[in-house]
């Protein structure tokens, strides 16, 4: 008994993707929030097996877009953000490119740099430590080096492998990570990632000028203590939630991102403000503004991901793709102007 | 010195800054900060004030740890908080953060801010702002990997342009725990120190060797430098370096 009950206590600190629990999670009242977690799982899971019908196929639709608001079943996450991102096409049409820019010649710079960042990339997950079998390094390695040889222009830039790291860990296939890894370094996120990361810098201030417009209590303290967003929020567009928020929210983001485009990360990032909004007004220095941009990214709000993924539709109210373009238009412009 | 509670505002329109320390001006050889950097960066002087996580300081300064990728800056900030080594369980710094530590010298409450930033060069362009109102660097090199010291004068370069003419900086080669893999002689470190004429110590955040030092010796100069007594001797960093630094053991190079 001692032994199950031992291998029940290991599972635990372990959750389901690899990683560890920290020594202060709160076990009772995650149980409390997955019991009813799972009802809605179950019932998502019997509405997209009538969905795709056994076929390993999707076409775009307002119904596809609603299902993926409420949530991909794990087992279908892999295939839907293939499809839905493009990379599956990609893919097909380019048999064999992945393994070239493997066996290829490699850009040494790029792959210290790389190096580097092996042993800090999710340290707290067990499938990533040196020991593991199979030891999912090595193919978070070739992934990176392949996509920095494929995007030159891009190359390397730590958040990558984090980012990477989760295509991984949820498709569990080394050459669609890489694909996927494509799909949002390449077409979904706009420009965060190149050297003069001009399109996250852009980003960051769309992202102010929103919160000025929706929360302005909260952009007026910004402002009155000098708090740059690039302070508090660069972590959340750079690894994309990762790290941030729990690992089950971050997937779910991550969704409707394949599907909806960089759009989503404004919606959590004005939710969390927002919702938090008396919370952060408390902050009466700079150290505690900073304090309280990462204390609302802890907590029942953000781990009940299904509420969550509802309140991100409704709270920040309307947020049109024609304002976010306006926006990032004028808010180039003023980066490039400060250089 | 007294160390009475500092009054804290309520509410949140009015005062903002009440509970925050005087400007920067008070301190007359640091910079003010720009106007859309922390105001509380900025050393103060002459009233006690109340750190974010309820300590009581006398002073305040930004410090900030610069250098390549993977040279140990996390690590090192890490042993000098908390007094652990991150083996192993530690990320990859993405951006800027910052974390306060509260030390007495001399008698005096300081506290440092001390910002970790994210080495790749592709982030320093983010990093570069926070230059200019920092009053010290520490600029690490791995003493394992010859780039990051090949790099020291890049990033010199880079500071010069961004940080403040009279910022308290610090060469440091990290890592000197490993003696098998070291490939840069502490002799090469000094040297180079030398010629820019700045101090220079080695340290092992694994093993702790002159992490201490190196945050105390910049605080003493910053505390020195902003509540210079009359009587008092000034404070010569370079000897006071030289004189504490430890060195790395029995497996010199």
């Amino acid at each position: 008994m001692a032994g199950l009950e031992d291998g029940r206590e290991w599972a635990y600190r372990v959750d389901p993707y690899g990683f560890e629990r920290p020594d202060d999670f709160d076990y009772a009242s995650y149980e409390a929030f997955f019991s009813r977690y799972l009802v809605v799982l179950t019932r998502r899971a019997i509405k997209w097996s009538k969905l795709l019908k056994g076929k390993n196929s999707i076409q775009k639709s307002l119904k596809v877009k609603r299902y993926i608001r409420k949530g991909i079943p794990n087992e279908h996450r892999a295939l839907i953000w293939m499809i839905v991102s493009g990379a599956q096409t990609n893919m097909e049409q380019n048999p064999g490119y992945y393994q070239r820019l493997l066996e290829g010649e490699k850009n040494d710079k790029l792959v210290e740099a790389i190096k580097t960042d092996m042993n800090r990339t999710f340290p707290d997950n067990v499938k990533f430590r040196k020991t593991a079998d199979p030891c999912l390094q090595h193919t978070l390695y070739n992934v990176l080096v392949a996509y920095g040889h494929h995007n030159k222009a891009v190359g390397y830039c730590q958040g990558m492998n984090f980012i990477a790291g989760y295509l991984i860990l949820i498709t569990k296939n080394e050459e669609e990570s890489f694909w996927l890894l494509d799909a949002l370094i390449g077409r979904i996120l706009p420009d965060y990632y190149s050297p003069a990361m001009l399109g996250l810098k852009t980003d960051q201030e769309v992202l102010g000028e929103l919160v000025k417009m929706k929360v302005p209590a909260v952009a007026e303290l910004m402002e009155r203590h000098g708090v740059m967003w690039t302070l508090v929020v660069s972590r959340w567009f750079i690894c994309l939630f990762i790290d941030i928020l729990p690992v089950e929210t971050v997937l779910r983001i991550w969704d409707c991102l394949f599907y909806e485009g960089s759009k989503i990360i404004f919606r959590v990032a004005l939710t969390l403000i927002k919702q938090h909004q008396a919370f952060i007004l408390e902050a009466t220095n700079f150290p505690d503004i900073c304090d309280k941009f990462k204390q609302i990214t802890k907590g029942t709000f953000v781990t009940e991901c299904h509420t969550f993924m509802q309140k991100i539709f409704t709270e920040p109210g309307s947020l049109s793709m024609a304002t976010i373009d306006k926006l990032r238009e004028t808010c180039r412009e003023k980066v490039l102007s400060q250089g | 010195m007294s160390r009475k509670k500092a009054a804290r505002s309520k509410g949140g329109g009015s005062a903002p800054s009440a509970a925050l320390p005087p400007p920067a001006a008070a301190a007359p050889r640091s910079p003010a900060p720009a106007p859309e950097l922390p105001r509380n960066g900025g050393a103060t002087s002459g009233r006690p004030s109340l750190s974010s996580s309820g300590e009581f300081y006398d002073l305040a300064f930004k410090v900030m740890l610069v250098g390549d990728s993977g040279v140990g800056k996390t690590c090192l900030l890490v042993r000098f908080k908390d007094g652990a080594f991150l083996a192993g369980s530690f990320i990859s710094t993405v951006g800027i953060d910052f974390r306060n530590k509260v030390l007495t010298v001399d008698g005096v409450k300081v506290k440092l801010q001390i910002w970790d930033t994210a080495g790749q060069e592709r982030f320093r362009s983010v990093t570069h702002a926070y230059y200019r109102d920092a009053h010290a660097l520490l600029l690490l090199y791995d003493v394992t990997n010859k780039a990051s010291f090949d790099n020291i004068q890049a990033w010199l370069t880079e500071i010069h342009e961004y940080a403040q003419q009279d910022v308290v900086l610090m060469l440091l080669g990290n890592k000197v725990d490993s003696a098998q893999d070291r490939v840069v002689k502490r002799e090469d470190g000094e040297k180079l120190a030398k010629e820019y004429g700045v101090p220079f110590m080695e340290t092992s955040a694994k093993s702790g060797l002159n992490v201490e030092l190196a945050f105390t010796a910049i605080a003493k100069e910053l505390k020195h430098r902003s509540m210079k007594l009359p009587n008092e001797p000034k404070f010569k960093l370079h000897d006071y370096v030289k004189k504490e630094v430890r060195g790395s053991g029995c497996c010199r190079f």
